[in-house]
């Protein structure tokens, strides 16, 4: 396993980037951390972290819980990237599975927020690109919405109703068999 | 608290929660078409229909059509559906022969014998004039999509090819034609003839093994497309025949088991060529590998105990392989308890039909979504 550039990439797994939510808290991350993000991986690229990274989109409440599920995925890549080379091997493969289990138990506990708080983390994991984070969010929204009545899903997401009574009955006789 | 987040931020967060929205359940989509402007708004979008075909990669199976051995008869007719989505009023016609890319190839006998290219999703229809010379006894036939670069995910209009493989009723021989909708005419016949090697062979087996004259019978069940090749089967010892369309040459391919019965073509993964039978209570499936040298060989590369995923039948010999659905890689199989799917990856089964007469399922698959002009029109998104 040991290669001349484990040294290296230790350092810089070790490097520290700050980030600094919307109410001016500070928050220290690993770069393997923050780099699940790619709007952040390409500001470190194009080194403009020295600082802190402002992230005035985010408020403190919001990047904590950000911070927590990049921490545990980070951990997951890196993990995932050590046993890659003993991919035949049943042991890894079961540690594997274990590993997937147990990411999997978080993201299920990682959800269990209030819908307002869901909408916040869609909207900073679309602003820093966090692909897996944006998938588990949206996904869990639109689970929440299947089977629901246009206003059952309006009372569960607070959205206003701009169409006109008009409007929505025209578009509800168009489309009556998705009622039925 | 930060600011509330601008509009065009919420439309991509909008979408980010609607492309994740089942497509085979195509009515949620459409009821969330009703939640408020904004999200009708990115419902009706093109873009957002793109991302959204994109995103899914395979379009669901909307419904099922049945072709079935002249023994059997002519199936019940209509498409059967799958999801709750409207589907337009099926043409008359008197046997399916293929869905593929958003269409359903139709063979009709009203006045004379013809084809009817038919777009489910949008009701169009087209007539089509069978080949001159070649008189069928037993056949099969695929539409394609023919436009330059296209997906295939979301094919309609356009234009299309219709590949026609028949054993001709006189002089026993299998021949083809390829029709193609920009010039609105059939290609020159191509026949299989003693000039392909395996194709002789067989014809000499053949001559050395039945006791009266020899018949190439092609299989009435659906055609596999990869590439620019279809391939379709001969019923004694499930020869394989090749028609490259785009070249007009027939040709025939040794299968990896003379004996199986009811067997299936599909695509791989790998888009090779693969063979699927069932024995007893097993499923197996071969693929067709060609090595750079050209040469090929078929490896076994799957068995499947069916009977840990499907329910046990009174007799397994009466469950065969009915079908393949390609990109959502779900084979059909037929039992004397129902109709079922299986995925290949995940060995999620599901039941579409009781027990019945099946022999080739025909399973049409589309996207389904809001047709954005229309609706937006509707809600008068226009000035927005």
């Amino acid at each position: 396993m040991a290669s001349a550039g484990s040294g290296d990439e230790k350092a810089a797994a070790a490097a520290m980037i700050t980030l600094i939510s919307s109410d001016n808290e500070k928050f220290e991350v690993t770069e393997a951390t923050a780099t699940l993000s790619q709007t952040i991986r390409h500001m470190i690229e194009d080194g403009c972290t020295d600082g802190g990274v402002p992230l005035p989109n985010v408020t403190s409440k919001i990047l904590a819980r950000v911070i927590e599920y990049c921490k545990k995925h980070a951990t997951a890549a890196a993990g995932e990237e050590g046993s890659s080379s003993s991919f035949s091997d049943a042991a890894f493969l079961e540690v594997d599975r274990a590993f997937l289990e147990e990411l999997e138990e978080f993201d299920d506990a990682f959800l269990e927020v209030d819908r307002a708080t869901l909408f916040d983390l869609i909207l900073a994991a679309n602003y820093l690109d966090i692909k897996g984070l944006l998938n588990l969010t949206c996904q869990k929204v639109a689970d929440s919405v299947k089977g629901k009545t246009p206003e059952q899903i309006r009372e569960m997401y607070n959205i206003v109703n701009d169409l006109t009574p008009e409007e929505e009955a025209e578009i509800r006789r168009e489309t009556q068999w998705a009622f039925e | 608290m930060a600011a509330a987040p601008p509009a065009d931020l919420i439309d991509d967060v909008t979408a980010e929660i609607l492309l994740r929205l089942p497509p085979d359940e195509p009515e949620h989509l459409f009821r969330a078409a009703l939640v408020c402007k904004p999200w009708l708004r990115v419902l009706c979008d093109p873009a957002f229909r793109r991302r959204y075909r994109a995103f899914h990669g395979a379009p669901p199976l909307l419904g099922l059509l049945h072709r079935l051995q002249v023994l059997q008869g002519d199936p019940e007719l209509g498409l059967v559906p799958a999801t709750a989505a409207p589907l337009s009023p099926c043409p008359y016609y008197r046997r399916p022969l293929d869905c593929r890319h958003g269409r359903v190839l139709l063979h009709a006998d009203n006045s004379d014998w013809h084809f009817v290219v038919w777009d489910p999703v949008t009701g169009g229809q087209q007539r089509v004039p069978e080949p001159k010379g070649i008189p069928w006894l037993i056949y099969t036939g695929a539409v394609l999509c023919a436009a330059a670069g296209c997906s295939h995910l979301d094919c309609h209009g356009g234009p299309f090819r219709i590949v026609f493989v028949a054993t001709h009723d006189y002089t026993s021989t299998v021949m083809a034609s390829v029709y193609s909708s920009e010039s609105g005419a059939w290609s020159a016949l191509a026949s299989l003839d003693g000039g392909c090697e395996v194709y002789a062979q067989h014809i000499r087996d053949a001559v050395a093994n039945i006791p009266y004259p020899y018949t190439p019978y092609v299989q009435p069940m659906r055609c596999t497309l990869i590439g620019d090749e279809i391939y379709c089967i001969i019923r004694w010892r499930n020869a394989i025949v090749k028609y490259n369309w785009a070249s007009n040459c027939l040709s025939m391919i040794n299968p990896p088991s003379h004996n199986a019965f009811d067997i299936a073509l599909m695509v791989m993964e790998d888009s090779t060529l693969g063979f699927a039978c069932t024995e007893g209570p097993c499923l197996y499936i071969w693929s067709r590998k060609v090595n750079s040298e050209g040469a090929a060989e078929w490896l076994r590369c799957k068995a499947i105990e069916l009977e840990t995923i499907i329910p046990v039948p009174n007799s397994w010999d009466q469950s065969f392989v009915a079908g393949y659905a390609e990109g959502v890689d779900v084979i059909f199989i037929s039992s004397d308890v129902g109709l079922f799917t299986i995925e290949l990856n995940s060995g999620k089964v599901r039941k579409l039909a009781e027990p019945g007469e099946y022999f080739s399922v025909l399973p049409y698959m589309s996207f389904y979504n809001p047709d954005g002009g229309r609706l937006s029109s509707l809600a008068k998104l226009t000035d927005v």
